[in-house]
């Protein structure tokens, strides 16, 4: 039996995949993120990205150029979150006073079915 | 596990015999580096009771506890491996058990105990770093071939200049190609260092946020965040070793050719005995100068062309190869392909990007004096198409002086 053709390390997505969800009709590059999870891991897309829109070009019969890359978001790279937390703009909320009275007035989660 | 001084510990795991580092998140495959430059996510481990840290950006440390994750009992013998054999066609996670609602709850609770990556840490983090502002003249990102020159070109002109790169040392590229190496790298990172610039290394670019202050770069090194404010900005972050489109291409053993190289031109490490290069047409030149290198290190290589190439042998560790033309046996698969440009941070500042195949992938679209679309930003070497280390070095040198025109 052939073995898995793998595109995106980080969440184990194959070539089948991608062309399982063009064959359901997601075939726009974030469309196709979001149906298989490529890009998502730790990379972020920094090994995949340009491997799935190439493949996908092909698949699609679109020229590359008509396909962009999904959106850039930060952070590029996995960051411990302790790094941020002093950072100045990060003081948004009243978050000096951890017991304090911010917490109070937050609105209580519901857990909903 | 021994391992010198500020090696990075997955080279030092290679070179001691240890062999698979964690296992995959959906079908529990086995898992080591693959980029070597802490891009991919092949080599996360548990470190010191830390989990998902790269081991091939952490340096070796008297007394660091390696461990490997994801995983049980061992990444070695993972029961959970049986998921790669009983979805050997694949999983649709959309459609799995969702026939009935009783299975469906079920297998809810069963993926919820398997997903995610790494446990907890073992201890709280130790205290949180003050965050350092860093206003400057010009920002250069990556500091590889292109990055180094243009950096240096600009402070020369006295401008304020820093450097952002995420290796354990800079140099990029350089040190992975037998025709530059350690020495061509050492120099080029001297001679910013002796124009003025002011190097952060193992500092990642992590965000561009247009909002804040006319624009801000979060920058993060292992015990510190900086926020960097520029009037220019050059992108130089050259391309992401990737892997190519065959069967099992995901198996320990098959590494990035720039791996393959980096381990024998900066760590004095032959990858294995028997060496096969799967590559992409083009990028014959630089297969040819890797291949005599490391037939001169006393490896035995064959070059196999992406097109005849079938599929990867071996479990835990490739150990032969399948091509149209026969099976040839070795010990790692080098795979090269075209760098991918590492244009996600340019993106975010609004630069223009365009897919390309042959230049690699999504490249900074510039002009002839390496101008960005967007105003103030410039971009040189590989992340504006493949060049290879000699033609980046040229093109960082006079994109650097153009902006140093101008800054």
């Amino acid at each position: 039996m052939a073995g898995k053709i793998v595109l995106c390390r980080c969440e184990d997505v194959t070539l089948a995949d991608l062309a399982h969800s063009v064959s359901r009709g997601y075939r726009d590059i974030e469309e196709v993120k979001r149906y298989t999870g490529f890009g998502t891991g730790p990379c972020q897309g920094k090994e995949c990205l340009a491997v799935v829109a190439t493949e996908l070009a092909k698949l699609t019969g679109q020229p590359p150029a008509a396909i962009p890359p999904f959106t850039s978001r930060p952070p590029l790279a996995p960051t411990p979150l302790r790094l941020l937390a002093r950072d100045p703009g990060a003081h948004r909320f009243e978050d000096d006073q951890p017991s304090g009275a911010a917490w109070d007035d937050a609105p209580t989660i519901v857990e909903t079915k | 596990m021994r391992g010198y001084r500020d090696e990075s510990i997955a080279a030092a795991a290679l070179a001691s015999g240890a062999r698979v580092l964690s296992r995959s998140l959906k079908y529990h495959r086995p898992r080591t580096f693959f980029c070597l430059e802490g891009h991919c996510s092949g080599c996360l481990v548990r470190l010191s009771g830390v989990p998902n840290l790269r081991a091939c950006q952490a340096p070796c440390a008297p007394g660091a506890e390696v461990e490997g994750q994801n995983a049980f009992p061992s990444t070695e013998i993972d029961l959970l491996g049986a998921v790669d054999f009983l979805f050997a066609r694949g999983m649709d996670h959309h459609t799995l058990m969702t026939g009935s609602s009783v299975l469906n709850r079920l297998a809810n609770k069963v993926v919820r105990q398997l997903s995610g990556l790494g446990k907890l840490p073992s201890h709280a983090a130790p205290e949180l770093p003050e965050v350092q502002r860093y206003d400057v003249d010009v920002c250069v990102i990556g500091g590889g071939p292109a990055g180094l020159e243009a950096a240096a070109q600009v402070a020369r002109a006295g401008k304020h200049t820093v450097l952002v790169d995420d290796q354990l040392r800079p140099g990029g590229s350089l040190r992975a190609d037998p025709r530059t190496g350690r020495g061509a790298a050492e120099a080029s990172w001297r001679g910013a260092l002796a124009a003025g610039v002011a190097v952060l290394a193992r500092s990642t670019a992590i965000g561009y946020f247009p909002e804040d202050d006319g624009g801000v770069l979060a920058v993060s090194a292992p015990e510190r965040l900086y926020r960097v404010y520029a009037k220019q900005w050059i992108w130089a972050t050259g391309g992401y070793a990737v892997n190519l489109p065959f069967s099992d291409n995901d198996r320990p053993g098959v590494i990035a050719a720039r791996a393959v190289g980096r381990l024998l031109v900066d760590h004095g490490i032959l990858a294995g005995d028997k060496i096969a290069v799967v590559e992409a047409p083009s990028l014959g030149d630089d297969v040819a100068a890797l291949a005599r290198a490391l037939t001169a290190a006393g490896a035995e290589v064959t070059r196999v062309p992406l097109e005849r190439m079938t599929t990867v042998r071996g479990r835990a560790w490739a150990s032969s190869i399948d091509t149209v033309d026969g099976r040839v046996e070795c010990d790692v698969v080098a795979v090269a392909a075209i760098p991918a440009p590492a244009s996600e941070g340019a993106r975010q500042q609004g630069c223009r990007v365009v897919l390309d195949p042959p230049a690699g992938g999504f490249r900074i679209v510039v002009d002839a004096d390496g101008r960005t679309t967007a105003p103030g930003v410039w971009a040189c070497g590989d992340v504006t198409g493949y060049l290879g280390p000699a033609a980046a070095a040229a093109d960082g040198a006079r994109v650097g002086a153009n902006v140093a025109a101008v800054a």
